[in-house]
C-alpha cells in the first residue's frame, strides 16, 4: 500500500517538482525567497482553479478551449453592471459568474446534445466570447474597483513572522485555490462522479450500457465548469485591478497543460486533480526558476514546450507499460 | 512491478536532468551582472528595463540604447520582455524582477491599468519605477519618460507639410481606428497649430479618414481619397502602419509628384518608399533614445541626480532634457529624409 503510493504519479510528480525546486535554490540566487514565491502564487490561483474541472473534462476524453475567453467575459460583464449600470458590486459579481456558467451551459448543450465534438464547439466559442467581451466592452477597460475587491487577489490572508527578512505573507487567493483542489479531489476520488467520468472516458458507450446518463453528467461538468471561470474571472480581475476584453489570453493553453503534466489521459479514461494541482505547479517553478535565473523569455517558452514533450512521452509510456495497475495507484 | 519501478527512476533521471540543464544557464548571468556594475564597489546598481514585447524592430532599437546608457553609466542592464505584449505577462516577470531585487526598474506597460498593481508592490518594496514609450497610473511610477509631446510632434508634421506643399496646402488625414488617444490628442494640437501658424492651410475632410491599423486597407483608403479629391495636395498618415500603406497606394497610382504625403512611421518600413522618392520626408522619435534616456533616468533616480521638483535633468549625450512635473520629455522628434534615413535601423 504504502510502496503504491510512493511510486504512484502523482508521487513521482511530487518527487520531479521536489527535485526541480532544490536544484533553483541550490543554483540559483534569490529563488529561495519565501516572501517572493509565496507572490508569484497569486498568478497561478485562477489557471489552477480551472484546471480542477479541465481534469474532469479531459478524463470524459472533451476538452475545452474556451475557457480563458469565458474568464474575460465573465470580467466584462462585471465591469459593465458594477460601472455603467451602477449595480453594487456583489451583484454585479454574482452576475458575472451566472455570466460564466450559462456560457458554459450553452458549450455543454451544443456539444452533448447535438454531438458535436467540444474541440469544434470550444474552438468555436472561444472565438464567439472572446468577440463578446470586446463588443460589449467596445475594448474599454474597467478599473475603478474597490480596493476590498482587490483583496480577493491582492490581500493577505496572514503573516508567518520569518526573522530578519521580515513576515512572510499568506496569499488570501490561495485558499480558494485549495477549496477547489480539495473539492476536485474529493468528486473524483471518493465518489460516483469520478468514476462515472472516467468511466466515459475510456468508452462512452459502454458507459451508456452501464445505464450512465453520459450527455447529462457531462452537460453538468461543463457548467461546474462555467462556474468555476465565473469565479476565477473576479479573482483574475482583482488580480489586475483590471477588467478588460483581452484578459486571460492563452489561458486554456496554460490550463491544459497543467493537466496534461499532471497525468490526466488526453484520450479521456483517467484524470488526477492532484496531478493537475502538481503540473501547475511544476510549470509555475519552472517559469519562475528560469526567469530568476535570467533566461530570456523566448528561451523559457523553449524550456517549458520541453517539459509539455518529455511528460507527454512518459504519460503514454507509463499508460502502456503499466495497463496492469493503472487503475490501482491512484493516489 | 520491478521493471516498472526501474524504468520509472530511469523517467524521474530524465526529468532531472531537464532540471539540470534549466539550471545550466544559470551560472552564466551571475558574473555577468556582477562584472560590470561591482567595479566602483561602493555602489553596483542593477536596472531592469523591459518593453511592451520583445522581438520587434522598435524594442530592439530601444535595446540597443538602453544597453550604451547602462555601458556609460557602469551599472547593469538587463533587457527582458515578454514574447506578446500581453499585460499579465509583464506582471509576472515584474514579480520576478522584484524578487531579484533589481535598483530600478523601467517599463513599457501594455496596460496602465493592470500593470499598476504590480509596479505599487515594487516601489513598497523600495524600488524605483520608470516608465517610457507607454505611461502607468501616475501612483505607481516615479518618473514617465515621455518620447516626444503631443504639440513637438504636431508641430514637427505641419512643418514638413508646409515645406514641401506651401502654407496654403489642402490636405486631409489618415489616422488608426477614429478612437485610438495618442492619435486623437495629436490631430488636435495639429488643428490648433494650423491655426496659430497657417491659417491658410486647410483640413479638406473635418473627420479623418480611419485605416484601422490595417496596412491593406490604408492603401485601399488612400488610393480611394486621390480620386474623390480632386484639389488634394497633402496628405499625413499618422500612424506607422498607415503611412507604409498610404505611400503604398500613392506609388501604384503614380501620384507622387501630386500629393505630397508624409506622417508617421520606423525608417525600415520607409526605407523604400524613401528612397523611390514617393515619400520625400516623415517624422518619428528615435527609438534608441528613449531606451538610452529611460536607464539615465533610473540611475539619476537612484543616484539622487533626479529630484522631485526638477526642471532639467542632464542625460549624458543627449544633453540637457525637459522635466515636467513628474515626466521627463525625450524632445523633438526626428525627421527623416533622403539623405539620413541610412544611419538609421528599426
Amino acid at each position: 500500500m504504502i510502496r503504491r503510493i510512493l511510486t504512484s504519479r502523482e508521487s513521482i510528480l511530487f518527487y520531479v517538482f521536489l527535485a526541480m525546486f532544490a536544484a533553483f535554490s541550490a543554483f540559483t540566487d534569490g529563488f529561495l525567497d519565501w516572501f517572493s514565491l509565496f507572490e508569484r502564487t497569486r498568478y497561478w490561483v485562477v489557471p489552477g482553479m480551472i484546471a480542477v474541472p479541465m481534469t474532469f473534462i479531459i478524463a470524459t476524453a472533451g476538452i475545452d478551449l474556451s475557457v480563458g475567453s469565458i474568464v474575460a467575459l465573465c470580467g466584462i460583464v462585471l465591469g459593465l453592471l458594477y460601472q455603467d449600470a451602477q449595480w453594487p458590486l456583489w451583484a454585479a459579481a454574482c452576475a458575472a459568474v451566472v455570466a460564466g456558467v450559462l456560457a458554459r451551459a450553452f458549450n455543454g448543450g451544443v456539444s452533448s446534445y447535438l454531438n458535436i465534438p467540444p474541440l469544434v464547439v470550444t474552438l468555436a466559442t472561444m472565438a464567439l466570447f472572446r468577440g463578446l467581451a470586446m463588443g460589449l466592452s467596445k475594448a474599454r477597460s474597467f478599473s475603478d474597483l474597490p480596493e476590498g475587491f482587490r483583496w480577493l487577489s491582492q490581500g493577505d490572508a496572514f503573516s508567518i513572522p520569518a526573522g530578519e527578512a521580515g513576515p512572510v505573507f499568506f496569499p488570501a487567493p490561495l485558499f480558494a485555490l485549495i477549496v477547489t483542489v480539495v473539492a476536485g479531489w474529493l468528486l473524483m476520488r471518493r465518489s460516483w462522479v469520478g468514476r462515472f467520468t472516467e468511466c466515459i472516458g475510456e468508452n462512452e458507450v459502454a458507459a451508456r450500457f452501464a445505464a450512465i446518463d453520459a450527455r447529462r453528467l457531462k452537460l453538468a461538468l461543463y457548467t461546474a465548469c462555467g462556474l468555476v471561470c465565473g469565479v476565477g474571472a473576479l479573482f483574475n480581475t482583482a488580480l489586475y485591478a483590471t477588467a478588460k476584453a483581452d484578459a486571460a489570453t492563452g489561458m486554456e493553453l496554460d490550463v491544459i497543460a497543467c493537466v496534461v503534466i499532471g497525468g490526466t489521459r488526453i484520450s479521456g479514461g483517467q484524470g488526477s486533480v492532484i496531478g493537475s494541482l502538481l503540473g501547475l505547479l511544476i510549470i509555475g517553478i519552472l517559469k519562475y526558476g528560469l526567469e530568476m535565473a535570467g533566461v530570456r523569455s523566448h528561451n523559457v517558452v523553449i524550456f517549458v514546450g520541453g517539459l509539455l514533450i518529455v511528460t507527454a512521452v512518459f504519460n503514454e509510456w507509463m499508460a502502456s507499460t503499466g495497463g496492469r495497475s493503472r487503475r490501482g495507484e491512484r493516489a | 512491478m520491478n521493471k516498472r519501478n526501474i524504468s520509472r527512476l530511469i523517467v524521474v533521471g530524465m526529468l532531472l536532468a531537464l532540471g539540470g540543464v534549466a539550471c545550466g544557464p544559470a551560472k552564466q548571468p551571475a558574473p555577468d551582472a556582477s562584472s560590470g556594475a561591482k567595479a566602483p564597489a561602493q555602489e553596483s546598481l542593477k536596472i531592469g528595463v523591459m518593453p511592451k514585447l520583445i522581438g520587434i524592430p522598435f524594442f530592439k532599437a530601444t535595446e540597443v540604447g538602453a544597453k550604451k546608457a547602462g555601458k556609460e553609466l557602469g551599472v547593469a542592464v538587463d533587457f527582458d520582455g515578454p514574447v506578446t505584449n500581453d499585460v499579465t505577462l509583464q506582471a509576472q516577470m515584474l514579480e520576478t524582477w522584484i524578487a531579484k531585487k533589481y535598483d530600478a526598474i523601467a517599463i513599457a506597460p501594455n496596460a496602465p491599468d493592470a500593470i499598476s498593481p504590480v509596479l505599487e508592490k515594487a516601489r513598497k518594496r523600495g524600488i524605483k519605477v520608470i516608465t517610457w514609450d507607454a505611461d502607468a497610473l501616475p501612483d505607481a511610477r516615479d518618473y514617465f519618460v515621455n518620447q516626444c509631446t503631443a504639440p513637438s510632434v504636431a508641430k514637427a508634421m505641419m512643418d514638413v507639410m508646409a515645406e514641401g506643399v506651401g502654407p496654403d496646402a489642402k490636405y486631409l488625414i489618415l489616422t488608426g481606428s477614429l478612437t485610438a488617444a495618442n492619435q486623437n490628442i495629436w490631430m488636435d494640437e495639429m488643428e490648433k497649430y494650423r491655426q496659430a501658424k497657417y491659417p491658410n492651410m486647410t483640413n479638406l475632410s473635418e473627420t479623418p479618414k480611419a485605416s484601422e491599423e490595417d496596412q491593406a486597407l490604408a492603401t485601399q483608403v488612400t488610393t480611394d481619397c486621390l480620386k474623390a479629391y480632386s484639389d488634394l495636395d497633402g496628405m499625413f498618415a499618422i500612424t506607422s502602419v498607415a503611412l507604409p500603406g498610404a505611400a503604398e497606394g500613392l506609388r501604384k497610382a503614380g501620384a507622387a509628384e501630386r500629393v505630397f504625403l508624409t506622417g508617421l512611421a520606423t525608417p525600415n518600413a520607409m526605407r523604400d518608399y524613401v528612397k523611390d522618392g514617393t515619400v520625400k520626408r516623415f517624422v518619428l522619435w528615435n527609438p534608441v533614445d528613449l531606451g538610452y534616456l529611460a536607464v539615465h533616468a533610473a540611475v539619476g533616480l537612484l543616484r539622487g541626480e533626479l529630484e522631485p521638483g526638477a526642471t532639467a535633468f542632464s542625460a549624458g549625450r543627449l544633453g540637457e532634457v525637459e522635466v515636467a512635473g513628474d515626466q521627463i520629455v525625450l524632445g523633438d522628434p526626428i525627421i527623416f529624409d533622403k539623405d539620413n534615413i541610412d544611419q538609421f535601423d528599426f
